[in-house]
């Protein structure tokens, strides 16, 4: 049949299509006239058959069946139309005879989505057809805004509830049902939900229900539900009240959200805050916390409570021997042990009073106060012994070894006790005086502990004082460097100076010995270090400029292992002199053996990177640690400097013996392996006598310098006047009149002009002071 | 086709309800399209087959095909105007759909001469 269509208006595309199925060939064409005379365009079909084929490959907007068809009739053709992928909502309208009510309940049992009695009434039919196509659309787009929400909200682990007070019935959406676990056929009911939260949150749960029911106010809270798979999963619920005309309560709508994975991600956070990451203790945030909390509570009730200044002795040794990692994994096996010591609890309280009248129990813990400090806090004791029994606990639990990558430690621990209120009003003040009760056991034999006692006064304070003036040191420019001369005696020459930091705090100069232990145990060694390089080279830049680049040697600079942890070490060197226009070789870096051995691995790199711009290395305090000898090959150093522990004794009538051999035998290896061997601590002329018989002439100590400000090393220059253009060496302290200018060089020593200048030296020294 | 006004006198005795064609030339008021004859033809076609299936049933009465026919012949009937045949036709089927299968024979006999009568009216028409 050739297609008969009507003029068309406006495009097509833009009007509804519809099938229209009827077996009768004039019904359909008039049909179809009709309806293209009212803006439809219109698919045929002469038979239920066909029109299941058609609806494969065409989507029309409605199907029309005529009700009574030969073959597939329109009912049994509805019925397979809706079976059909995605036709569920497809408009059907049934077209039927006149009086004809079976066939319109048929019509409507098959899936028809209205009938239409057939007439001669086109335009009736064309009505019909725009309502049903807007009814449609209207059913499509809200089925997609229905499934957009759900879509959203099991994206966002949610659901909506709603609880209706008459019957007390729950109504749960199936994406309310998934969040709880549950499917979307599943009945479940108030009881059955609440059965899912844990037992000890339960009995609080419907208190406070049961109080926003009373005053029909909002609920909103987070609680913690066991799914049936027994994951416990946390949950956020939200509900508001809905009123009727009267205005009271009739209901409750509300959300169910799944927001376990936001939660721990702020339990994280709270933790990162709260805790230290590596031995998970509290840190010292949560100590300060937890204690005021204590104390609070301690003077509320009227009790005692204690804080236990823990500190672990000799860590550093086993840090600085054996390395971080050594170091870390002892501290989180002292961490364990001391948290079984007590009655540790990890819990972040948000207020104690919710928690009964006794909550204060659940402060105590072990902390890490920082490095290897420790400290517990018992919120309530009966009296001293109480605290000095977990003390001694402590003790010795800690005086057991700790086996720590491959190394067996020895640490013990020192312990402070103060008690609130008998040895202070305050946290800081209780912390400050535990510490010095530590320390009073630190400064005796270690591995004990002591309470705090009013003759500690004032000591502890003193410490935490230096602590915090020290982190201004640096900005406010507190920190100077000495210049201790490094010589060589035989040539009579300054080879170099060492830079010795001092701190200069107010009108007190403060000797290394009491601030640089601190600076370690505090990590502000390093940004100390950062500053005495730049400083080093500025002076370095004064120097060149005053004396010449070519005379001037080295200034050495002690590096403590800390400062080669951080990656830009040979940059940061780069950077200083580069500032100060000198060239790099004016910085000497002197490192301990004990830092050298430590980190061995990681120092060889860097200690190459040094050493191809220009950097040399020296081995500070070499004999005193324990290195192995095969270690120095692979090290590109250029000085070893013989521990003063052996210089002292070489004019000593009994260890001289001993410790002659050994300061011979490093230097012999110095020379063998092509180093400069240098001594420290030379004090007396004996001893500088010594070491020039045992081929030692590079020499540093008192007997020549004390470390001297920069500003007086070049007066102290001018008094050593040889009239040599280098920079000579006038030993002040040695102008004791005794005559050196004969002493015997060693036998086997090539002639050595060197001893010449050596004499006019000492003979320049003396012009130069008298 | 005519648009001349059908004289009453010059049509044979069956004949096609004016109101009825008048519809159906609305549908293409100046003939362009040739609804008119198209629909006619249509029917034609379809009254002359079931002519033949009416003529069976007559002598063999069954009483689903006489009503299946009926009731397709209702509509398109009405449709063209052969109002003398839709009702017949809905007579038949509701007596039918009613179970009162007496007279099935003579049903169909009877909606054979109707269908007979507006064959040849359509028939007029077509070829006037």
């Amino acid at each position: 049949m050739s297609p008969l269509t009507l003029p068309a208006d406006g495009a097509a595309e833009d009007k509804p299509l519809l099938l229209l199925v009827d077996d009768e060939e004039v019904t359909r064409l008039l049909t179809r006239l009709h309806l293209q005379e009212h803006g439809f365009r219109v698919e045929e079909a002469d038979s239920g058959e066909q029109a299941l084929a058609l609806l494969g490959t065409h989507a029309p907007d409605l199907v029309m069946l005529d009700a009574m068809m030969p073959g597939l009739d329109g009912f049994a053709t509805c019925r397979e139309l809706r079976r059909l992928p995605g036709l569920a909502n497809l408009p059907v309208l049934m077209l039927t005879g006149l009086e004809d009510d079976a066939s319109i309940n048929r019509a409507f049992e098959a899936g028809a989505t209205d009938f239409f009695v057939k007439s001669q009434q086109w335009s009736l039919l064309a009505v019909r057809l725009q309502y049903l196509l807007r009814a449609s659309r209207t059913t499509i787009e809200l089925e997609r805004s229905k499934a957009k929400l759900a879509r959203a909200q099991d994206l966002a682990r949610m659901g909506s509830f709603d609880w209706r007070r008459n019957d007390g019935r729950l109504s749960v959406s199936p994406e309310a049902m998934r969040v709880v676990g549950l499917g979307p056929h599943e009945s479940v009911d108030l009881r059955a939900l609440l059965g899912m939260v844990p037992q000890d949150e339960r009995r609080a749960l419907r208190r406070r229900l049961l109080e926003a029911l009373r005053h029909a106010s909002p609920v909103a809270c987070d609680l913690p539900m066991v799914m049936f798979s027994g994951k416990r999963r946390m949950m956020h619920i939200e509900a508001e009240p809905e009123f009727n005309e009267q205005g009271h309560m009739a209901s409750y709508t509300g959300v169910v959200q799944d927001v376990n994975d936001r939660r721990e991600a702020e339990d994280q956070i709270q933790r990162l805050a709260h805790f230290d990451s590596l031995t998970n203790l509290p840190n010292r945030l949560q100590l300060r916390d937890r204690a005021d909390r204590a104390l609070e509570q301690a003077r509320r009730l009227g009790h005692q409570f204690a804080l236990l200044w823990i500190d672990l002795d000799r860590f550093k040794e086993v840090n600085d021997a054996y390395g971080h990692g050594v170091g870390d994994e002892l501290l989180i096996e002292a961490a364990r042990r001391l948290k079984a010591c007590v009655r540790h609890s990890d819990q972040v309280l948000d207020t104690l009073e919710s928690a009964g009248p006794r909550s204060h129990r659940l402060l105590e813990a072990v902390c890490r106060h920082g490095g290897d400090e420790f400290v517990a806090l018992l919120p309530e004791i009966a009296s001293e012994q109480d605290a000095s029994r977990v003390a001694d606990r402590i003790v010795a639990v800690m005086r057991e070894p700790i086996y720590a990558g491959t190394q067996e430690c020895r640490v013990t621990a020192s312990v402070g006790v103060a008690i609130y209120p008998r040895d202070g009003s305050t946290v800081p003040e209780l912390l400050v005086n535990a510490d010095a009760a530590m320390y009073s056991v630190k400064n005796q034999d270690r591995n004990a502990l002591a309470f705090y006692g009013p003759h500690l006064a004032g000591r502890g304070r003193e410490r935490f004082e230096l602590e915090s003036a020290l982190h201004k040191a640096i900005e406010r420019d507190e920190l100077v460097l000495h210049y201790q001369p490094k010589v060589d005696v035989r040539r009579a020459e300054l080879i170099g100076v060492e830079a010795l930091m001092r701190w200069q705090r107010g009108d007190r100069l403060v000797p290394p010995m009491d601030f640089i232990p601190l600076a370690e145990k505090t990590g502000l060694i390093v940004p100390m270090s950062e500053w005495v390089l730049r400083e080093a080279a500025r002076q370095a830049r004064v120097w060149a400029d005053a004396y010449g680049l070519d005379s001037f040697k080295s200034i050495s600079v002690n590096l403590p292992g800390h400062v080669f942890q951080r990656s830009d070490l040979v940059e940061h060197i780069h950077q200083c002199v580069r500032e100060a226009g000198v060239p790099h070789r004016v910085i000497m870096v002197e490192i301990t053996e004990n830092t050298l051995m430590s980190t061995l691995e990681n120092i060889t790199l860097t200690l190459d990177k040094l050493n191809q711009i220009g950097v040399e290395v020296s081995i500070d305090d070499f004999g005193s640690g324990a290195t192995s000898l095969s270690a120095l090959t692979g090290v590109p150093i250029s000085e070893l400097k013989i521990d003063r522990s052996f210089v002292q004794h070489l004019d000593n009538n009994v260890n001289g013996a001993r410790s002659a051999v050994i300061a011979e035998i490093i230097i012999d290896l110095g020379r063998k392996l092509g180093l400069r061997v240098v001594a420290e601590g030379v004090e007396r002329l004996g001893q500088m006598e010594e070491l020039r018989k045992l081929g030692c002439h590079l020499m540093q100590g008192f007997l020549f310098s004390r470390a001297l400000p920069a500003d007086e090393l070049g007066p102290w220059l001018d008094g050593t006047q040889t009239g040599r253009g280098s920079w000579p060496v006038a030993p002040r302290s040695a102008l004791s009149g005794v005559a050196l200018a004969g002493a015997p060089a060693l036998a086997g020593d090539p002639p050595e002009p060197a001893d010449d200048d050596f004499s006019r030296f000492l003979a320049g020294g003396v012009a130069g002071s008298g | 086709m005519s648009d001349a006004p059908i004289d009453d006198a010059d049509l044979p005795p069956p004949s096609l309800d004016v109101a009825a064609l008048s519809r159906l030339r609305e549908l293409d008021p100046d003939g362009r399209h040739g609804v008119l004859s198209r629909v006619l033809t249509a029917f034609e076609t379809s009254l002359a087959r079931m002519l033949v299936q009416l003529q069976s049933e007559s002598g063999r009465g069954d009483p689903e095909v006489v009503r299946g026919i009926a009731h397709t012949l209702k509509s398109s009937s009405a449709s063209v105007g052969a109002l003398a045949l839709a009702r017949a036709c809905g007579e038949v089927e509701r007596r039918l759909r009613d179970g009162q299968h007496d007279d099935v024979c003579a049903d169909a006999g009877r909606l054979a001469m109707e269908a007979q009568r507006a064959l040849q009216a359509v028939g007029a028409m077509l070829r006037a």
